[in-house]
């Protein structure tokens, strides 16, 4: 993925593609913000394959997280375990439409794995931020979008 | 009398939104599957008038599992719901017989007008 397109018009794709899909999927609007996170934070991931070989990751502030839950349920009471499940689906609808939106470009049809949901943080072993996009919404929580790469070391000692 | 619809992705998230859009209108849902086995297994039992298939799930994936349907039931209408809207997963879907395209995430109009899309002629 890095090395299809330029790290200024991934970041740019990344950035229209959550704006967009955040809104779609829940009215959530989504400005850059420099904002750092704060409070209880929880973290979607995921990993590209065929062709690719990065991740995507979006911590926020599990009340940004509880808002996506009750806009796309469309109730205020949410649980937990439905917290996480529209989080990893909303995230998997951001991940799609990130492959789609890069396809005409590289062509490469990429697929990725099933969403992660984790407590706290996440940071996938053997990977490096490439760069990151922070964000704030109406006043429902931050979040942070971050484009993984392989560490330099792990990648020279995998084939392309 | 509504159309009996059957839901197949692997995100129970995805099942209750569809159910929860779909509330009140023509269409009943009256299957869900997780995956694209029980989909297979699943359709022969059910004789749903419309399916709706995710294309990432675990073990096979929904466009195989629509060519299963499709092979087994040439009538079946399927309609593809993915993330993954560019134009080798869509025209491949078309290939093998599908009768409509979807990206998630979806609206309740963008929903309703495709599954009725699909159930014309």
């Amino acid at each position: 993925m890095d090395r299809a397109m330029s790290q200024k018009r991934l970041a740019q794709v990344f950035d229209e593609v959550a704006r967009e899909v955040t809104e779609r999927a829940s009215g959530i609007r989504l400005l850059e913000s420099g904002t750092k996170l704060a409070g209880e934070l929880c973290t979607v991931y995921t990993s590209f394959q065929r062709g690719y070989r990065t991740g995507v990751s979006l911590c926020a502030e599990r009340s940004l997280f509880t808002r996506l839950t009750q806009r796309m349920m469309q109730t205020e009471e949410v649980s937990p375990q439905e917290v996480e499940e529209f989080s990893r689906e909303y995230f998997n609808a951001l991940c799609g439409r990130i492959v789609s939106q890069m396809y005409p470009e590289t062509k490469i049809p990429a697929r990725f794995d099933r969403p992660s949901f984790h407590e706290g943080r996440y940071s996938p072993r053997g990977r490096q931020k490439h760069f990151s996009i922070r964000y704030t919404s109406d006043g429902a929580g931050n979040a942070e979008l971050v484009h993984h790469l392989q560490d330099m070391e792990a990648a020279d000692t995998l084939p392309e | 009398m509504g159309k009996r619809l059957m839901i197949v992705d692997d995100s129970c998230a995805i099942e209750l939104q569809i159910r929860q859009l779909l509330e009140g209108t023509e269409f009943d849902v009256v299957g869900y599957c997780p995956d694209g086995e029980t989909a297979i297994e699943r359709y022969a039992k059910l004789k749903p008038d419309l399916v709706t298939m995710d294309i990432i799930m675990p073990g096979i994936d929904g466009l195989e599992a629509a060519q299963a349907i499709l092979e087994e039931h040439p009538n079946a209408r399927i309609v593809m719901i993915s993330s993954l809207a560019y134009d080798g997963t869509i025209h491949e879907a078309e290939a093998i017989g599908a009768k409509g395209f979807l990206a998630k995430p979806f609206s309740e109009e963008d929903l309703i007008d495709t599954l009725r899309s699909a159930l014309k002629d």
